[in-house]
């Protein structure tokens, strides 16, 4: 084989923290190659397209090819089925990008009490929970790099909960809001909530080669067609491929990490999925950047004779403490009969976002359940997507309703109510019975072991979400909604997943150091969320990004010491 | 640089599976579109199935990679089972034609088989017009919801 061209540094995934790095590494003057499983598709190339986007495995891989393997208890057994039996995908955007393409962008820094956690509120029984090697100080440059870069929109309003920032304002104000917030608004001021405004991962100005959000309507699950939406994408590699030091390349699977001593990585053994032919991408450092569950995996799939039961593994605590977001959600129906303080045009107007987020929550002391870690609230309309909505609600007890009654019940819903959505985030404890591994049989079409995910919440993150939810339908209901319903459970959030790779300054208890460096290969990073021994109560991708930035930094310090 | 061609990975039906099951949806293919004119008459406030070719639609959707092969064979064999169950389904005025279908949905896996060719059809409806139903957006018009702009201008992302 000729001999493969030495890369300063070689990213696996070009999503949200890959993205970071490459701008970071490429912008020092590194040589970067990054590799993507999945497909370029560019801004002109995406369309608002429900069927294709999301019904259809299109831009995730199809799930008879590629798969994961999920462990729930179902009556005190463990149980595990194929995703391609349950049709419950766990992947969440693989194309250039990755899942940043498809996110709704709603932005939380987590608060400095959710890096000590522990400390804080003590131990909690049945749960990992542990402080974190760093602290809010160590990372709130980051986050306001996050800002600029990627371009988050918004309006400071100082509250309790509220982390402290070290800019007085967001570089671009909020996205235009419909309507509703003012009767949201009112609500909550009349029950003594404070509503804030949702800092959000979307342009409302222009910028550079990116335009201004134009309200498409259709924004969560959808590839943005102004690159207002600050994808990995967008905001990150044009400005890395102008510097002419990235080699994006799109198509390529990495199948195992290769070392070449117990504390090096030679190589990255990848396949090119349209031709099928194997390469190795060579490189003085590589960087996972996966997504959690998927990096893990690629780690573990990494043994070799050097490393037996997998890359960074000295600890045995590679995969364990997956976490995801907890919580739940809610909504009720706003009637054009019943509709109080707005006009029902106002309400029916497309596009415009609810931008509303509620903190009081976020660490709760009650008289009656006392004092304990809360979680946060974001509101909006409910999606948009017409074919899903048409779906719903369409049983009369067990009966499904069609015909002409179907008709009158549809075009009611359609154009009679809006209805207005809760979520709620909180922490997913870490705990023994949620992780990654491997499975000892199934295998993905290119006979590499899927991800096996164990998953199983703590019953303290169903309480924390109740807790939250009857606050939020006390909202709904002041705002006057109808058929007000929440579900809060154990289920988890796919696109929000975290941990398999904890950060700490002990090897024996940690997979990587504080700066996300492997402890046993120095020449090995993650800069995804699998680093995060708790996962805050906010979604987490501000977090990812600004991890990622500071990691970043971490890098270019080893390669410039010339220490790989 | 960008390395790498930008079509995706299309992934491969296995071919000899696709030629009987297409046989054999053919076959029931007169079931379906009864349900689904059933399911979706003239004279509703949403347009009708027969109007809107949902059966053309199904059966594209059906037979494309990307729908899970699994539910494909479910489509056909619920269709084969209903006909089983009432041989003369298709002669049926609407009044028998209902009750056999609410008689097929008191099994556990005809309540199945009917929601999924209720999300079918719906999905005909309400989808882009690209992909050859909800014509002139008479399905959108009647709800007065639109799908978002760019709208497709292929199937799929192709
Ligand atoms: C519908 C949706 C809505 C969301 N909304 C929000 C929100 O409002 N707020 C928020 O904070 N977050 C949100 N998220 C989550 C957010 O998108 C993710 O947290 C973030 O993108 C994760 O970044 P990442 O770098 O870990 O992974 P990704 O961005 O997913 O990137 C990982 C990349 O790695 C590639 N890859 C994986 N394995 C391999 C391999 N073996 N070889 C080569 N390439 C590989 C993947 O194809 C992918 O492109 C949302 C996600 C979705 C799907
Ligand atoms: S234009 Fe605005 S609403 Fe539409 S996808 Fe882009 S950021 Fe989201």
């Amino acid at each position: 084989m000729m001999k493969q061209p030495l890369y300063d540094a070689v990213i696996i995934g070009s999503g949200a923290s890959g993205g970071a790095v490459a701008y970071t590494l490429t912008k020092a003057g590194y040589k970067v190659a990054m590799l993507e499983k999945g497909r370029l598709i560019r801004r002109e190339e995406f369309s608002k397209d429900e069927l294709a986007y999301c019904r259809r495995d299109i831009v995730t891989p199809n799930l008879f090819d590629e798969y994961h393997v999920i462990e729930q208890k179902v009556d005190g057994k463990w149980e595990a089925t194929p995703t391609y039996d349950s049709g419950w995908s766990f992947w969440n955007g693989n194309i250039v990008g990755g899942s940043s393409n498809f996110m709704s962008g709603m932005f939380h820094r987590l608060h400095p009490d959710d890096f000590r956690l522990k400390s804080k509120y003590g131990a909690i029984e049945g749960a990992n929970v542990v402080d974190w090697p760093i602290s809010y100080e160590d990372i709130e440059p980051y986050y306001t790099m996050a800002e600029n870069i990627v371009g988050i929109s918004g309006h400071y309003k100082p509250h309790p909960f509220e982390p402290p920032r070290s800019t007085p304002d967001f570089p671009q104000p909020p996205t235009q809001e419909n309507e509703v917030v003012k009767l949201l608004d009112r609500s909550c001021r009349k029950l003594g909530v404070t509503s804030l405004v949702t800092p959000r991962a979307v342009l409302s100005q222009d910028r550079g080669h990116r335009k201004a959000c134009y309200y498409s309507n259709f924004c969560g699950s959808y590839g943005c067609s102004s690159g207002a939406k600050g994808s990995s994408r967008e905001a990150l590699l044009p400005a890395a491929l102008a510097t002419g030091n990235l080699t994006l390349m799109s198509n390529t699977h990495v199948k195992q990490l290769v070392s070449e001593s117990k504390t090096h990585v030679g190589y990255a053994l990848a396949v090119d999925t349209i031709t099928g032919k194997e390469k190795h991408i060579r490189g003085r450092i590589f960087i996972v950047a996966a997504q959690a569950h998927e990096s893990a995996r690629l780690l573990l799939n990494s043994a070799d004779k050097n490393h037996p039961d997998g890359l960074a593994n000295s600890s045995g605590e590679l995969g364990k403490n997956l976490i995801f977001s907890g919580g739940g959600s809610g909504q009720g129906e706003l009637h054009r009969d019943a509709l109080k303080h707005i006009s029902f045009d106002a309400l029916m107007q497309t596009g415009l976002f609810v931008n509303r987020s509620v903190l009081d929550w976020y660490f709760i002391d009650d008289w009656l359940e006392g004092k304990f870690k809360g979680g946060s609230v974001e509101f909006m309309f409910e999606h948009q997507n017409i074919i899903s909505r048409a779906l719903k609600h369409n049983y009369d007890g067990e009966k499904l309703v069609w015909g002409k009654a179907l008709g009158e019940r549809v075009v009611k819903r359609f154009r009679e109510q809006k209805s207005i959505r809760f979520e709620i985030f909180n922490d997913w404890l870490p705990t023994d019975d949620c992780f990654v591994s491997v499975d000892p049989t199934h295998k993905d079409k290119y006979g590499m072991p899927v991800g096996k995910l164990r998953i199983n919440g703590h019953p303290q993150d169903v309480k924390v979400g109740n807790y939250i939810a009857k606050k939020c339908e006390k909202i709904l209901e002041e705002m006057g909604a109808k058929n007000i319903y929440s579900s809060v459970s154990n289920a988890p959030a796919q696109n929000l997943v975290a941990g398999g790779c904890r950060f700490g300054d002990d090897p024996k208890t940690s997979v990587l150091n504080k700066y996300c460096q492997a402890h046993d290969i120095p020449n090995l990073f993650v800069a995804d969320a699998s680093f995060m021994p708790t996962g805050g109560s906010v979604a987490y991708t501000w977090t990812i990004y600004a991890n990622a930035f500071r990691v970043a930094d971490k890098i270019v310090e080893v390669l410039k010491k010339s220490e790989v | 640089m960008i390395l790498g061609s930008i079509t995706g990975l299309s992934a491969c039906l296995k071919a000899e599976n696709a030629h009987a099951q297409m046989r054999d949806f053919k076959k029931i293919r007169p079931v379906i579109a009864a349900v689904q004119e059933h399911m979706f008459p003239k004279n509703s406030t949403l347009p009708s199935a027969r109007s809107m070719h949902t059966i053309d639609f199904t059966e594209e959707t059906i037979f494309h990679h990307t729908y899970d092969k699994d539910i494909r064979t479910f489509v056909i064999a619920g269709a084969q089972e209903l006909i089983a169950r009432e041989e003369r389904f298709l002669s049926y005025g609407p009044a028998q034609k209902e009750k056999a279908l609410r008689a097929y949905e008191q099994t556990g896996y005809g309540s199945n088989w009917l929601a999924r060719i209720m999300t079918l059809t719906m999905e005909a409806l309400f989808s882009d017009p690209v992909y050859g139903s909800n014509i002139n957006e008479s399905g959108w018009r009647a709800i007065k919801s639109f799908g978002g702009i760019p709208r497709p201008t292929t199937r799929y992302i192709a």
